[in-house]
């Protein structure tokens, strides 16, 4: 019995719309696509429905489906975004583009790597836990110690494919991950200014704030890379005579 | 690397030391020339990866998409205690205390360890309270009755009129980034990993495994590529998978809604303490909480669509553990397909969650092991007992140390680049 066959997706009579998706290959040319998008339909499923329906060979990344893992950025019409969040809402024709500068593996699939190549190293994914989920701050039990989480920031790319730098540069991600670090572990903050005071470092940003705006987790890349920035010119008249 | 994880005075011993083998030089060449080609990159696939490399066999890992783009990334994210299964499902509940344990030690990065409360909302969940803690207890996993008001200083997300809660060591994972540290050891130890490569045939002469057809869809080309051992990882794929091998396997793929709101309405995560049922668990992660989930059977686990039903009955029940869902805006829905072992003519919730490994040399299929069942939990502990099981096949005295083994950070999948994407 499939549940999926006898519930209609636009049951609560959410306007269906006949979507046009037109997806960029390896190859270059565009496939293009027909799907019935419901209320909650987003970009990432209709192309798992056109994977799985109408051409296995579709290449694209994905894993969590609610905007954690990072691997499902794409543009779409000119924009932007993770395809699991951003949901289909009109039937103008919808263009799918691999997430530029990154590699492309096949169709939409782009290779992550050179996102993490310039990460500092030994950086801690987790943070202290911010939720106040009423007035009273929350007291962790004796067993927990102090409540943790995740860092907001999911690596998923955007905020590199929106920069406008060209010359070598370690990137919003990678130094937004440094600006993290060091509020973290302040004992940290002589060795890895000293990594990212360089051409290729903060210097390098244009201040054109795309990033920032961009981020789908608030991350704020440009914020850090301007704290970073006055660390480091406070070190710098710290030292001069 | 980063912090500690807090300490836990009131957790169980870890589980049976895992003494260090004596591996005999003869059998550590030997198991250099074995090749092990693993079906599937979800979290079952990345565990028997590391531990198969770590043993020194020779491997290879297909997956027809993108890493834990199966049901493995999709999952609810719950690091479970097993006090959810305590009640019933000793052995899954017991299997997943011990693996909490572990995995604090071996991939502390991809955990929020917040702990979690059950609330009782009503009198059946009042009665119900002392077989639950007496279940928990029995399998190992601490628990602690908080008055409500105790409960509600550690977390305020609640529902204030609860009649009391327990307290046990439940958590959230990064659902990809804790398989990616497996996938990150496993490569830096000498694996291959093939992504986007689906695996359509497997070959067999004489009753036993020889091999795989393999189709990459990058290059579009389908390759054969020799084997000694085949191992089926494909979770709920995993019928479709043993039929390539002619082989019949007792699995229902079991989808499941889940909801994400946004803000982060609780730390610890909050379940209804009552039997396992829909919509009564919610999970809090980085800046989202996370209601989970229904389930219902299907013959093909592709291309299911999130019943619409789905979300607001979720939305529902979620507001009676954390009333503060009620003013949430929606930020995501989406559903993962269960790999539930054996075959149920009711709705699977009966279905027990612990996770079986099948030789299928009495199918013919001599070198053959599926592996279906589990949870995400408990993935290090699925790669140990396949990766044994493949050991006693091809009779290699090796024993697995992973429960000791620091995994590397989630990072160093990329950083470590070298053997991403390469053909064997
Ligand atoms: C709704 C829901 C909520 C859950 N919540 C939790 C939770 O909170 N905590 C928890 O511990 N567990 C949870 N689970 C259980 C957990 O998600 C699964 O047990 C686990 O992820 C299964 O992992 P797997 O690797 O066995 O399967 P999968 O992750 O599905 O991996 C199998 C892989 O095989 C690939 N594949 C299939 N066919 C082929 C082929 N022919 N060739 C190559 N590759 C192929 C697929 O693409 C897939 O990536 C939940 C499950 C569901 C459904
Ligand atoms: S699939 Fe994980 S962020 Fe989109």
């Amino acid at each position: 019995m499939s549940r999926s066959d006898d519930r209609a997706p636009a049951a609560h009579g959410a306007p269906e719309v006949r979507a046009e998706i037109r997806i960029r290959r390896t190859d270059g040319s565009r496939s293009v696509f027909s799907v019935d998008a419901g209320e909650y339909t987003t970009i990432l499923d209709a192309l798992e429905e056109i994977r799985t329906v109408h051409d296995r060979s579709l290449l694209y990344r994905h894993s969590c489906h609610h905007g954690s893992c990072g691997t499902c950025g794409v543009i779409a019409n000119g924009e932007r975004v993770l395809a699991c969040t951003t949901r289909i809402t009109s039937d103008e024709p919808l263009d799918l583009d691999p997430l530029a500068p990154f590699p492309v593996i096949g169709d939409l699939a782009v290779d992550a790597t050179p996102l993490y190549a310039d990460f500092p190293t030994d950086a801690s994914y987790l943070r202290d836990s911010d939720a106040r989920p009423n007035a009273t701050d929350p007291v962790a039990p004796e067993e927990v110690g102090r409540f943790t989480r995740f860092e907001n920031c999911i690596e998923c790319g955007i905020c590199v494919s929106v920069c406008p730098v060209v010359r070598p540069f370690k990137g919003p991600a990678a130094l937004a991950a440094y600006g993290r670090e060091i509020e973290k572990r302040p004992d940290r903050e002589a060795e890895l200014l000293a990594e990212i005071d360089a051409p290729d470092g903060v210097a390098g940003c244009d201040r054109a704030l795309n990033c920032s705006a961009a981020c789908p987790l608030g991350v704020y890349p440009a914020k850090h890379i301007a704290v970073l920035k006055r660390k480091i010119d406070a070190r710098r008249a710290d030292y001069s005579p | 690397m980063g912090r500690d994880a807090p300490a836990a005075p009131r957790m169980a011993a870890p589980a049976a030391a895992h003494a260090a083998p004596a591996v005999g030089d003869a059998d550590r060449r030997r198991a250099r020339d074995i090749h092990v080609a693993i079906v599937g990159g979800g979290g079952t696939g990345a565990a028997i990866l590391h531990d198969l490399t770590q043993r020194g066999l020779r491997c290879t890992l297909f997956e027809r998409g993108e890493l834990t783009s199966g049901t493995t990334g999709r999952h609810h994210g719950q690091l479970h205690s097993g006090a959810r299964y305590a009640v019933g499902d000793t052995d899954i509940a017991r299997e997943c205390m011990e693996e909490v344990t572990i995995l604090r030690r071996i991939a502390a990065e991809s955990i929020e360890m917040n702990y979690g409360l059950f609330i009782a909302l009503d009198d059946d969940d009042v009665d119900y309270t002392a077989a639950f803690e007496r279940a928990c207890s029995e399998s190992g996993i601490p628990n602690r009755r908080l008055s409500t008001t105790d409960a509600l200083r550690h977390e305020p997300g609640m529902n204030p009129n609860a009649r009391h809660a327990v307290m046990v060591p439940d958590g959230t994972i990064d659902a990809y980034r804790l398989p990616l540290q497996f996938l990150a050891t496993a490569r830096a130890g000498g694996a291959t990993i093939r992504t986007f490569c689906e695996v359509t045939g497997i070959d067999s002469s004489d009753g036993r495994v020889s091999g795989l057809t393999v189709r990459d869809y990058r290059s579009g080309r389908d390759e054969r590529i020799a084997a000694d051992v085949v191992i089926n990882a494909a979770g709920p794929w995993a019928g479709s998978v043993a039929a390539l091998a002619g082989v019949g396997l007792p699995i229902t793929p079991a989808p499941g809604t889940m909801v994400a709101v946004k803000g982060r309405l609780c730390n610890m995560v909050v379940s209804h303490l009552h039997p396992p049922g829909d919509g009564d668990i919610i999970v809090p992660q980085r800046n989202l909480s996370i209601v989970g989930s229904t389930q219902w059977k299907v013959d093909d686990p592709d291309a299911i669509r999130t019943p619409p039903d789905d979300i607001l009955r979720l939305l529902d029940r979620a507001r009676e553990l954390v009333p503060a869902f009620a003013g949430a805006e929606f930020h995501a829905a989406w559903t993962a397909v269960r790999p539930l072992s054996g075959r149920t003519d009711a709705g699977g919730r009966e279905l027990s969650r612990n996770f079986q490994v099948i030789a299928h040399a009495s199918d013919g299929a001599a070198g053959l092991f599926s592996v279906t069942g589990g949870k995400a939990t408990v993935l290090r502990a699925m790669g140990e007992a396949v990766a044994d099981d493949v050991c006693r096949f091809t009779s290699l005295a090796i024993a697995g140390r992973t429960a000791d083994t620091p995994l590397l950070a989630h990072r160093e999948f990329f950083r470590r680049q070298e053997r991403v994407h390469e053909p064997v």
